[in-house]
């Protein structure tokens, strides 16, 4: 995964950087390009438009988030594989929390199949991604709660990093990388507007069209 | 033989013998990649691209047809596939493999027919959680169809005229021109007792100025209002007798037109001696003056709109008002290609609240406005007026009822006509769709008996004016 989105984080600032070389205009509105990122990073106040579906995935992001980086369980490992900790959340918020991931994946579904244009635009890949989410948070939940958990403790825990393995091979290689190229989408579109000055002819002189009556 | 079998537009004959035509698509895609800036984008979208249907709640076509071809992402997703297919590494692979999808007459008819149902309004792109630009994606697709010469036959003849005809995409000769203008100095006098010059070629002026030149054959108040401000301005301004026209379909079609384009209001600019570009009220032309620096570099004459150089007057004092108002309702509709990305909004609000005594807004408004339907160069193509006043104008149609006003002001010449179209065609005949110097015009004091005269908007109305008509027929002489 780190490799993955290594490799797309710096394919997409060595791209931005050969758009703005070739940008005839370099005047580019940098401060509104950062305030639509800014406003996309934290969109809280976008959920009035189709409340139920904003709603839904605006939690589903607070708490898969949240939890995979703020369980103690998991500072731990970090502790314990290199010496890095930070301060880590309760492990009834971290429930509280997971039930919603688990719920919103789930709601997430029904909500893209039950609506007409969603359910128009959906790939396969769309209603099976909030489910491969939802596995290493359902096991993650049985693994510490033992008492609840019907399966073997050890084969368990082996469904849950196994699944949160899956999840990492596929967020490179699907829309999941949204998680590390979102910042720059905005500059991005934005830039695509800043024509290199002369693309035009230059296409028309490969297509030898150049000089051809229009 | 029809040329309108295959679209719902005309094209042109010759663009249904064309054969071969994905493999030139494709070659043309290539030669656009490599050239221009687009590849990045579509790399990003293609990987990104969470298919959340939030387009869709803020696309007024899609918002009215509920037809999923409608959705801008899905109709995006039709540009997208044939990146992915043939310009991603996953995708040569794959097809290698597995086969699927391939390039075909039929999926490029598919994609002739969507790209020109959007207006690439880019409304989408506000509620686009990716960023996604849609817009992009339909101004892209259009140009990649354009080199298999699939264009509406309404924008390819215009721009014909444009650069390889008389100069001017309404084919206006320069001696009609200028009666034109020596008929509205007339009716200056006439009706303001007041001596106002269109200046001709002065060598060294400040402004050169290009409208929309369909506004000297249709929007006869509107250059008279232009040509007002600059008189009680004292502004330095003048009209090229080498290229009067801010029109550029180049911006919804062809990147390789709208280069030529730019570069020719560039060179007239250059030619006068003069040091700026003032635009008149058109949303594209201004958007593709915007342009400018693009081609022109760094020394690239400054590109101001009318309403610019109008409220910058206005705040300074140096537009002198009579004491009455325009006192009908009046509401204001927000041309998508100056307003969307927020860069004006603000000045023609503040000229209308200081001229008009019952000033509402449209709701949504400024960069969340809903298109008037005819944009992306839609308008020029009468023969689908019913899609265009139909499903894609229902929303604007519904939005200037709830203002219950009796004048819309869009400074657009795109906007003018569609939304008279729209009113005319959804039981709102009794709306009045002007220009914003239109009632400029109407409220400014010449400091003559004439135009301090009070009259009532109805009195305006029914008093003689430069008729469409009579412009028109001084033309044809």
């Amino acid at each position: 995964m780190v490799l993955g989105l290594l490799r797309h984080a710096v394919v997409t600032v060595s791209e931005i950087g050969k758009m703005v070389r070739r940008a005839g205009n370099k005047d580019i509105a940098y401060r509104q390009i950062l305030l639509a990122t800014v406003k996309w990073l934290f969109p809280v106040g976008q959920v009035r438009r189709r409340f139920f579906f904003s709603f839904t995935t605006l939690t589903f992001h607070v708490a898969v988030i949240v939890v995979p980086i703020f369980l103690a369980g998991h500072i731990a490992l970090w502790k314990s594989g290199i010496g890095l900790s930070w301060p880590a959340i309760s492990n009834g918020l971290a429930d509280v929390l997971t039930i919603t991931a688990v719920a919103t994946a789930a709601l997430l579904v029904v909500q893209r199949a039950t609506a007409r244009d969603s359910r128009a635009l959906s790939r396969f890949s769309d209603y099976v991604l909030p489910v491969v989410i939802a596995v290493p948070f359902v096991s993650g939940f049985l693994v510490m709660h033992p008492v609840w958990n019907p399966f073997s403790y050890d084969a368990t825990l082996f469904v849950h990093v196994m699944s949160g393995n899956v999840l990492l091979v596929l967020i490179p290689m699907t829309k999941l990388s949204h998680m590390a190229l979102l910042p720059t989408t905005q500059l991005v579109s934005e830039l695509a507007w800043h024509f290199p000055p002369d693309a035009g002819s230059k296409v028309g002189v490969d297509l030898g069209k150049e000089g051809q009556p229009i | 033989m029809l040329t309108r079998e295959k679209y719902s537009y005309y094209v042109e004959p010759s663009a249904l013998e064309v054969t071969d035509r994905p493999r030139k698509f494709l070659a043309a895609f290539a030669a656009v990649l490599e050239h221009s800036n687009y590849g990045a984008a579509l790399d990003t979208y293609c990987r990104l691209s969470a298919k959340c249907a939030r387009c869709a709640a803020s696309c007024q076509l899609y918002e009215a047809s509920l037809e999923s071809r409608d959705i801008p992402c899905r109709r995006s997703d039709l540009l997208f596939r044939v990146y992915r297919r043939y310009f991603t590494q996953a995708g040569v692979v794959k097809a290698r493999l597995f086969g699927g999808f391939t390039l075909t007459d039929e999926y490029l008819d598919e994609m002739a027919e969507e790209f020109y149902r959007c207006t690439a309004c880019r409304r989408c792109k506000v509620t686009c959680p990716i960023g996604i630009d849609h817009g992009l994606i339909t101004h892209l697709a259009r140009w990649l169809l354009a080199e298999i010469d699939v264009i509406p036959k309404a924008l390819l003849v215009s721009v014909r005229e444009q650069l390889e005809g008389v100069g001017n995409t309404s084919a206006i000769p320069v001696p009609a021109l200028k009666d034109t203008c020596e008929f509205l100095e007339e009716e200056f006098q006439d009706l303001y007792n007041v001596e106002i010059k269109f200046p001709f070629d002065v060598e060294g002026a400040e402004y050169v100025f290009f409208p929309a030149v369909s506004d000297y054959l249709l929007e006869a108040d509107t250059l008279m209002g232009n040509a007002a401000v600059m008189h009680v301005t004292n502004g330095s301004w003048t009209i090229g007798t080498g290229n009067y026209d801010g029109i550029n379909y180049g911006l919804f079609y062809s990147d390789r037109m709208m280069e030529r384009i730019v570069n020719n209001v560039v060179a007239e600019v250059r030619r006068l001696r003069a040091s700026k570009v003032l635009v008149g009220e058109c949303g594209h032309a201004t958007r593709s003056a915007w342009f400018i620096p693009t081609f022109a570099g760094l020394d690239a004459p400054p590109v101001v709109n009318c309403m610019e150089y109008a409220h910058q007057m206005l705040e300074a004092g140096k537009i002198p008002l009579k004491d009455t108002r325009i006192e009908e309702r009046v509401t204001y509709h927000d041309p998508c290609n100056i307003a969307r990305g927020g860069r004006i909004t603000e000045e023609p609000r503040e000229i209308l609240r200081a001229i008009c005594r019952d000033y509402v807004e449209m709701t949504p408004n400024r960069t969340r406005n809903y298109c008037c339907g005819g944009g992306g160069g839609t308008v020029s193509i009468d023969e689908i007026r019913s899609f265009r006043t139909g499903p894609m104008g229902k929303r604007k149609a519904e939005q200037i009822r709830a203002t219950e006003a009796q004048v819309v002001v869009s400074p657009c010449a795109n906007c003018k006509k569609q939304l008279r179209e729209v009113c005319e065609d959804n039981e709102l005949e009794d709306v009045e769709v002007v220009g914003l110097h239109d009632l400029l015009l109407k409220v400014i004091d010449f400091g003559t008996a004439e135009s301090t005269a009070t009259e009532t908007h109805e009195e305006y109305q029914n008093r003689e004016q430069p008729e469409t008509g009579a412009v028109q027929s001084k033309i044809a002489e």
